[in-house]
């Protein structure tokens, strides 16, 4: 690597970004808005709970995609048989949804965290005062007990139903044919209602055998932990376009645009190497990206420009990036193509990231550097990095990593041209 | 030691199927002015792409200047300059600005950026957007480039085209100052005009194979007709081989008794001759 070559191809790149003022309105917009952002600030940032069940930030889709039901079989005759009766009885629409997931005593009591998302149903069976009790936990995202709606109107209805029919086996083990337990009331998902329902077959049941029906009790929590803060939001949406902008967009189309005019020729005949004019590519963009997105976080909020993680978080979405667009530039024969290429791109993953977050697919999303990337930007900016976004960053890392070597090896297969 | 700058030995370059050069063997020597000629599709282009390294060989080696031209790539690359047949500029910096971009890369003073231009008659519009440039001025500006450096070897595909008759002597001038300062010129054209000028030595190539190679003027004596047409008084034509000695004959009489109305002798052709070398001529 030759220092005056490099130096002459990234000054030719700033020249050539220099002459082009639409993207330098389109970063002076960006600055701008974070400007706005941090100017027009009336609340600072969302609410945290203290409850030590918490929910992360930064859901791409509202509401909750996936429920968990939490049991526990120990101590207790009514749950094994309860949560056999609810897995038969998951209706096929919310299958994929629901997850029904045994844990020990002791776990089911401590503070889960969870993925935005995400919410859980907890039964704990006990004993007190010689009384069976089964406590059933309810906790929906924060500030939104209705996004569990369609969980809460099947477990209800089926817990009622699953409670009385081993209430009534019960009762046929103690010869007690006739007891003519209460109707069911599966209409109302009411509290009020379902606690009356409950109450109701228990009084019924108390008549015959006392015990055979626990005491339910509900309890209906948000989860803890901080909402997902628009603004912040905003910022890190903000912070992710400079880098897409710089290094999935400019870098592959202008890049084409050299090879399509003969230019990228002209310099690889030149004493420039391949290696260096790629090396010059590799150093202008990112740092275009990252330098735009930091001066928008530290726009936004100064302190982050401080932190580690926000560094770290910045550097390997520059990297990826990077990645992702000389993959672009490298497969992209035109111009149009390397555009085309890009927005394609962008498309494909936002779609993949919505289909499997509605349909609960598994594990395909961490494969996607964008899934990691505003979970990570969006933790530094709103100054919640919890151990989960250093585990997304470093996914973020691994998968940078596979699209930077991805570009080396696409570039030295097909060549500059 | 070789005088060859250039030395291409059983070259082979084939796209698929089809083969664009088929067992080329060239030799070009130092400070010569070489055209390349040939129609369209004749392997022109594609042994120029191969000489700047930017084609491999199927078949054969191309060596410039001693060094191969595959192996050695980036030591031939600042040893040679290129002019393209498509103009290949930053549309969004000026004219100055794009020989100072190369200029850095071959690590050449800015004083020589000057030069160039001046060179090539494009002092005053050095600082205008290349934008704005018509299309001869691009050209220029190409040729430009590709002196920036002082090159041993300088390749040019139809450096001409597109250029006024004052531009075009331009060209032409500084090509031969090149040549007569020890460098190696090849150019392809299809002006034949332009190649009986100021070649020094023409290679015409179809279908991949060298079918002529000779000085311009090897090339006149060889391929001129010697015959002569005329018209006798009587409005009568009559063609008189002038290799015969019974036509040579008849010709005297007839010019001696005054029949003859007309009397042209058959000039070499350059382009019959082409077209004819290359199986183009219409029968």
């Amino acid at each position: 690597m030759r220092f005056y070559i490099l130096r002459a191809l990234v000054l030719k790149e700033l020249h050539r970004h220099a002459a082009n003022r639409g993207g330098i309105a389109l970063g002076l917009l960006l600055i701008a808005a974070a400007v706005m952002l941090s100017v027009f600030n009336p609340a600072g940032f969302g609410g945290g709970g203290s409850s030590a069940t918490e929910a992360a930030s930064t859901s791409v889709v509202g509401g909750v995609q996936h429920c968990f039901v939490c049991y526990t079989r120990e101590n207790s005759d009514v749950i094994p048989p309860l949560v056999a009766h609810l897995e038969k009885t998951v209706p096929p629409e919310l299958r994929q949804r629901v997850r029904l997931r045994e844990m020990n005593a002791d776990r089911i009591k401590e503070g889960v965290y969870y993925q935005p998302g995400v919410a859980s149903i907890r039964l704990n069976a006990y004993t007190a005062g010689g009384q069976p009790h089964l406590r059933i936990d309810v906790f929906h995202p924060p500030g939104d007990a209705a996004a569990m709606a369609p969980f809460e109107n099947w477990l209800w209805r089926e817990m009622r139903v699953g409670l009385q029919e081993i209430a009534e086996q019960k009762l046929k083990a103690l010869k007690v044919t006739n007891a003519n337990l209460p109707p069911i009331v599966a209409e109302n998902d009411d509290l009020w209602a379902v606690r009356e329902s409950f109450a109701a077959l228990r009084r019924d049941a108390d008549e015959w055998h006392a015990g055979i029906v626990p005491e339910v009790q509900i309890t209906r929590e948000g989860l803890g932990g901080q909402t997902l803060e628009l603004r912040s939001a905003i910022a890190t949406a903000l912070v992710v376009f400079a880098l897409y902008f710089a290094c999935v967009y400019l870098l592959p189309t202008l890049n084409c645009e050299e090879r399509e005019r003969g230019v990228l020729l002209a310099q690889a005949l030149s004493p420039a190497s391949p290696a260096e004019i790629l090396m010059a590519k590799f150093l202008f963009y990112p740092v275009l990206g990252g330098a735009l997105a930091a001066v928008i976080a530290g726009i936004y909020k100064p302190a982050v420009l401080s932190t580690l993680f926000f560094w770290s978080g910045l550097f390997t979405v520059a990297a990826g990036f990077l990645g992702i667009g000389m993959t672009i530039a490298t497969l992209a024969k035109t111009q149009r193509a390397a555009f085309m290429g890009a927005m394609c791109y962008l498309l494909s993953v936002s779609l993949v990231l919505v289909i499997c977050s509605t349909n609960g697919i598994p594990f395909v999303s961490n494969l996607a550097l964008e899934y990691h990337v505003p979970r990570v930007l969006h933790a530094s900016l709103s100054g919640s990095v919890h151990s989960v976004h250093w585990l997304h960053l470093l996914a973020a890392m691994a998968l940078a990593a596979f699209w930077l070597v991805t570009a080396g090896w696409l570039f030295k297969r097909r060549g500059w041209q | 030691m070789s005088d060859a700058a250039i030395h291409i030995k059983s070259l082979r370059v084939q796209y698929g199927r089809f083969t664009a050069v088929d067992n080329l063997d060239l030799e070009i020597r130092k400070g010569e002015l070489f055209g390349l000629l040939g129609p369209n599709g004749a392997g022109k282009s594609t042994t120029i792409r191969v000489l700047i390294g930017q084609r491999r060989p199927t078949g054969g080696s191309v060596s410039v200047l001693g060094h191969d031209v595959v192996r050695e790539w980036a030591r031939i690359k600042p040893l040679f300059g290129y002019v393209p047949d498509r103009e290949n500029h930053f549309e969004e910096f000026t004219g100055n600005r794009n020989l100072e971009f190369f200029a850095e890369l071959y690590g050449v003073p800015r004083l020589r950026v000057r030069e160039c231009l001046e060179m090539v008659e494009l002092e005053e519009a050095g600082n205008t957007l290349v934008r704005g440039y018509s299309l001869g001025m691009r050209r220029k500006l190409l040729l430009a480039r590709a002196l920036l450096h002082n090159p041993r070897v300088l390749y040019l595909d139809e450096p001409t085209a597109n250029l006024d008759v004052h531009s075009a002597e331009v060209v032409h001038r500084i090509l031969r100052e090149r040549v007569s300062q020890g460098a190696t010129v090849v150019l392809t054209t299809h002006d034949m005009d332009e190649v009986e000028k100021i070649c020094d030595r023409v290679g015409i190539v179809c279908k991949g194979k060298l079918v002529a190679l000779d000085s311009p003027l090897a090339l006149k004596q060889r391929h001129t007709e010697r015959q002569t047409d005329v018209i006798l008084a009587t409005g009568e034509r009559r063609t008189f081989d002038m290799d015969r000695d019974a036509d040579r004959q008849a010709l005297a009489d007839l010019v001696r008794a005054g029949a003859t109305a007309s009397l042209q002798t058959r000039e070499f052709d350059f382009h019959a001759t082409f077209l004819k070398l290359t199986g183009q001529a219409f029968e």
